[in-house]
């Protein structure tokens, strides 16, 4: 299966056009994923998961001033522009649905693989009215002891109008047998601003494609990521941001490390559209290399229409600095464990944008045994 | 011909989302003085400075600035630039690609409308580098490029120095900057300083005036001028900050 | 501020035309019989023949690259690939013809090659026309010819060599030159010779709707070192012209060769030109690039660093204009442990011109130890421009030092106000911004038969503005 397709092609000798997945089937079995845990904080606490679309119609009209809804929606809204989603078949809806004002609101979506519950194509919608202040994490986690192979291939659907403010965490904690494909999509207007935390370590192959079109003025979307990459995964990322809104911000941040076998590609696109003045876009991916088997490879496109924009990228990747290693060995550290506080050290500043506590301590306890 | 030099006439400034930074500065600086203004940050010491300049990052500009007898409120910067006016940046623009040498001989070859002669100029440049303690080899890098803080605010004192304006503005030439380096600038600002010249510096601290004899104070605060005197304002200014004049 | 004016180059010296007064022209088209009567018409050897008619098989073969600009304009059977001009090989520019002598006076050529030049070849169309070396290179054994007559005094030299580096089957428009090939340089420097004075070939293409391939294949000796200019150009014609030269460089251990390239094809040329070098162990390859002309260009020379210790450095400009295409850039293949790589592109678009930078740096797995650093800067002087950065970094082994930095951007109004605050006028104060921005590759390239190239980007100051 070929999948996360650049916006612009390169030789194809580069291999940086796509990610072409061998001896890779969608599993056949759909039987559904019941282990979701859905849980809100709001002014008003009200959740509501309706069974149908027309269900979820009668009770939006019911509770018309709720702050907060949640409701089932259904497969034609979830029309994607890129992204691996296409491919899904969806046994998980959720549309999180924060009211004009809304503020203070913070959900958590809990997805828990174990021998029941392998199969998890689930299609999110989170739309943020007009001035609405939203946090959201979302976490895809294996059982403990749940080693067998899982499929997750999910959907996230954003947008966010006048001056929304939506914080999301993302969290991948996938076993090393499973497959990981993640979509995320992003409409941002005037002054909305959304920040993205992606936490990406599972999966023998983990595919995402992030896409993020900055229509508004002022609006501005960080995405903030980091991967952990151990045996043999293979981690294909696919991040396209449109700039159309004047002075439109993207920033896009991408550390990683990678142990073994283990294999990156980054591809990342900051697209300044014509008319996005002033806007200022940029990317930096640094890969911490921990073997000479492991294998990083970057294509970090600006593609600029505009004139009056500001657009950077970095890219580095190598080794840990020799002289960090031996001062933390100086101090009586062994190398490993030297090793384990640089990675960590790396990951620090996006660990602390994860709002919940007890995923930032899992995700922490991830790494750890990663290394 | 009159004394006067600079006279600003009630100069209102905003900046680009309309908030008004200026509001209604008047000053007037004569020939052969040499001018403080002091502020909190933020006061609109350095806008002064751009606003006389005609900077086009600021709007909604109102006033007069009278320059030597002409009106130059609305000229170009280049233009008024090339009446006399000087200013040493606070932070000055890093540009790749033209050396310092070459930049001063198309600066002073546009500001004198004459040619230059290469040989009395380099001679000169060499002259005035070596009083600033400026490595000659300075002379063919790329301006500002790479030059620390303090190499950066001598090479502004350097510009003055070749350019030989009637008036230089300093706008927080001294600032960041250690003993020597305020000992070399205020040695620039000396040779500088003659009866037909004047100087306007912008300043937080008085270390910068200890050898210079300084002729009016004036207090900047939240975009007015606030209070006026002679030296001894600065000094009092230094023992009791500004808060005073707070509103 | 008023938007930023910066002048096209003046192409006046460029754009002459000479009458087509060719003394043979092939009919247009590409076909197995065009190609055997090109291999007739330059009397080739079998194994050259051969060479040729398996090219086209392998041209048939292959796909137009499915990414970059669009070519679809391009049809062979409006290309002409061989026109002979009316004129052997001479060494003395008194015995070219006076027509063919004029194109390359204006040009400066026989100017160049008194003052700065150990050597020159001059190429008009398919042939070459004049070459000439000074003679105590000869004597230390350099030789420096054109393509034919290697072929013919040197077949065991070239037979190594010839589509070696490069492959036929590298790409279609490689097999397509090695097709039609025809003209270009060869020169080889013997072991420990140093050429210190540069080696110039300029091709001018003057037939309209005909193509240039010429093929340039250097080898360097251990030790020796060579620094080779070449230069391009040709007048404006409605039509399109196509130029897919080849360029084989040979680079031996502890070898230097510097190759500088200023290219300056008329605005309906495709210019689909490969070059590639070979580094063998602590050799060192320079590449020096200018790209200011062509309606689409399509060009990204290679080091392929085999040698433990050998280090490249690119260091290059494109600057495109209305109405063109330029997808430049540089590839690297780091395949030795310590072997380093510098690269610094750069790029201005104007007037709707579009430029891309396009590039590989690959460090395998036998290359550790290894470093490159990447930096690419691009300047838009309108919001009717395009500039595009295409970078593919592949990193294969833990123990390398790899940096990529790329900066888009428009001049800064900072900059600007700095500048007219030293009493420079504020389209001077661009200009000389500009000309700043590209200081660091212009002062790099051979601008002594550049007249007018050199009004553009200007390395020093005086004179030029106002």
């Amino acid at each position: 299966m070929i999948l996360n397709e650049t916006p612009v092609r390169t030789s194809k000798n580069f291999n940086s056009n796509n990610i072409e997945l061998k001896n890779f089937e969608v599993p056949q079995e759909n039987n559904g994923f019941l282990n979701r845990n859905i849980y809100i904080n709001s002014e008003k606490k009200i959740m509501i998961v309706a069974e149908s679309q027309e269900d979820s119609e009668r009770l939006n009209d019911l509770y018309e001033d709720n702050k907060v809804l949640v409701t089932e929606i259904t497969k034609s809204d979830f029309k994607l522009k890129y992204g691996v989603g296409q491919e899904n078949n969806p046994n998980q809806f959720i549309r999180v649905l924060a009211k004009e004002g809304a503020t203070g609101v913070a959900i958590n979506l809990e997805f828990t693989f174990d021998e029941e519950n392998t199969n998890l194509q689930d299609a999110i919608e989170i739309y943020a009215e007009k001035d609405t202040d939203l946090d959201v994490t979302i976490s895809y986690v294996p059982n403990e002891e749940f080693g067998e192979y899982s499929y997750h291939n999910g959907v996230i659907k954003l947008t966010a109008l006048e001056n929304a403010n939506v914080n999301i965490t993302v969290v991948n904690l996938l076993n090393n047998s499973s497959d990981n494909l993640i979509s995320f999509e992003n409409k941002l207007l005037d002054n909305a601003k959304l920040n993205y935390t992606i936490i990406d370590f599972g999966g023998k192959n983990s595919i995402t494609n992030y896409y993020t079109d900055l229509f508004g003025k002022n609006s501005d979307n960080r995405v903030n990521s980091i991967y952990l990459g151990n045996n043999n995964q293979l981690f294909d990322l696919n991040y396209i941001a449109h700039c159309h809104g004047e002075k439109s911000n993207i920033n896009i941040e991408v550390q990683g490390a990678l142990k073994d076998e283990a294999i990156k590609h980054f591809k990342g696109t900051i697209d300044f559209k014509k008319g996005c003045k002033k806007a200022v876009g940029n990317e930096n991916e640094n890969c911490l290399l921990l073997s000479d088997k492991a294998k990083s490879l970057a294509l970090p496109m600006l593609l600029c229409s505009e004139e009056d924009v500001e657009g950077n990228h970095s890219s580095s990747s190598g080794k840990a600095g020799q002289k960090e290693l031996f001062y933390l060995m100086s101090r009586g550290l062994t190398e490993k464990d030297a090793m384990k506080l640089l990675v960590r050290a790396k990951f620090n500043t996006i660990l602390e944008g994860i709002t919940k506590n007890d995923v930032k301590e899992l995700v922490s306890n991830a790494i750890d045994s990663k290394l | 011909m009159s004394k006067e030099l600079l006279k600003v006439k009630d100069l209102h400034i905003s900046a680009e989302d309309n908030t008004e930074i200026l509001k209604g500065i008047d000053l007037t600086i004569n020939k052969g003085e040499i001018h403080v203004i002091m502020g909190p940050n933020g006061s609109g010491k350095t806008t002064t400075a751009n606003a006389i300049f005609n900077n086009p990052a600021y709007i909604d500009k109102k006033g007069q600035v009278i320059f030597d007898g002409e009106d130059i409120t609305n000229l170009k910067t280049d233009e008024i630039a090339r009446k006399g006016i000087f200013m040493s940046f606070q932070l000055p623009e890093e540009i790749p690609g033209i050396s310092v040498s070459n930049f001063l001989k198309v600066a002073k070859g546009k500001i004198t409308g004459k040619p230059i002669k290469i040989f009395e100029f380099k001679d000169e440049l060499k002259k005035n580098m070596e009083e600033l303690s400026i490595d000659p080899e300075y002379a063919d890098r790329s301006l500002n490029v790479g030059f620390s803080g303090g190499e950066k605010k001598k090479n502004e004192i350097l510009q003055m120095l070749t350019l030989n304006p009637k008036l230089a503005i300093l706008d927080e030439t001294d600032s960041g900057l250690d003993v020597d380096a305020i000992r070399t600038v205020s040695k620039g600002i000396e040779m500088f300083k003659n009866d037909e010249n004047a100087v306007l510096i912008i300043t937080h601290n008085t270390k910068i005036l200890h050898s210079l004899k300084v002729d009016k104070v004036h207090i900047l605060v939240d975009g007015k001028i606030v209070a006026e005197g002679d030296r001894d304002l600065a000094n009092v200014i230094e023992q009791i900050g500004y808060s005073d004049y707070k509103s | 501020m008023a938007k930023t004016q910066i002048e096209d180059i003046n192409r006046n010296i460029y754009d002459f035309k000479k009458e087509d007064n060719y003394d043979y022209k092939i009919k247009k088209g590409l076909t197995k019989e065009i190609v055997e009567e090109i291999s007739k018409q330059k009397n080739d050897p079998d194994w050259m023949r051969e060479i040729r008619l398996h090219a086209l098989e392998v041209y048939n073969e292959l796909e137009l690259p499915t990414w970059g600009p669009d070519l679809s304009e391009l049809n062979m059977d409006d290309i002409a690939t061989y026109v002979r001009p009316k004129s052997k090989l001479n060494s003395s520019w008194d015995d070219v013809p006076e027509d063919i002598k004029d194109t390359f006076d204006r040009l400066g050529i026989p100017e160049a090659e008194k003052e700065s030049l150990a050597g020159v070849g001059a190429q008009y169309d398919s042939e070459v026309v004049y070459h000439s070396m000074k003679e105590e290179l000869k004597k230390q054994g350099v030789i420096y010819t054109d393509m034919e007559t290697a072929v013919r005094e040197y077949p065991d030299l070239v037979k190594s060599h010839f589509m070696k580096c490069v492959p036929v089957n590298d790409h279609k428009f490689v097999a397509l030159h090695a097709a039609v090939w025809s003209g270009g340089s060869f020169v080889y420097v013997p072991k420990g010779v140093k050429v210190d004075v540069p080696l110039q070939s300029y091709f001018r293409l003057n037939s309209p709707e005909s193509g240039q391939f010429e093929h340039t294949l250097i080898i360097v000796e251990e030790g020796a070192s060579l620094h080779f200019i070449e230069g391009c150009s040709a007048p404006k014609y409605n039509k399109v012209n196509l130029h897919a030269g080849c360029v084989e460089l040979y680079v031996g251990d502890n070898a230097h060769l510097r190759y500088s390239t200023i290219e300056n094809w008329s605005k309906n040329m495709l210019n689909l030109n490969t070059k590639k070098a070979l580094c063998g162990k602590n050799s060192e390859m320079e590449w020096v690039s200018g790209s200011f002309g062509s309606k689409i260009s399509m060009l990204y020379p290679m080091s392929i660093l085999n040698g433990e210790g050998a280090r490249t450095e690119f260091t290059g400009i494109s600057f495109a204009g209305k109405g063109q295409n330029l997808d430049n850039g540089f590839k690297v293949i780091h395949n030795a442990p310590n072997t380093k790589s510098v690269i610094n592109a750069k790029s201005i678009s104007k007037h709707g011109g579009k430029c891309t930078y396009r590039s590989l740096v690959r460090i395998t797995e036998n290359a550790p130890k290894s470093k490159s650093s990447v930096s690419c800067e691009s300047l838009m002087l309108d919001d009717i421009s395009v500039s595009d950065t295409i970078p593919t970094n592949d990193i294969r082994t833990d123990e390398v030092e790899f940096s990529h930095e790329a900066k888009i951007g428009k001049i800064s109004d900072k900059a600007i106000f700095y500048l007219m605050s030293r009493g420079i006028s504020e389209e001077d104060a661009k200009a000389m911004i500009v000309r700043g921005f590209a200081y660091p590759i212009s002062k790099e390239l051979p601008v002594e038969y550049a007249v007018e190239m050199n009004n553009l980007i200007n390395l020093e100051l005086e004179g030029a503005i106002g």
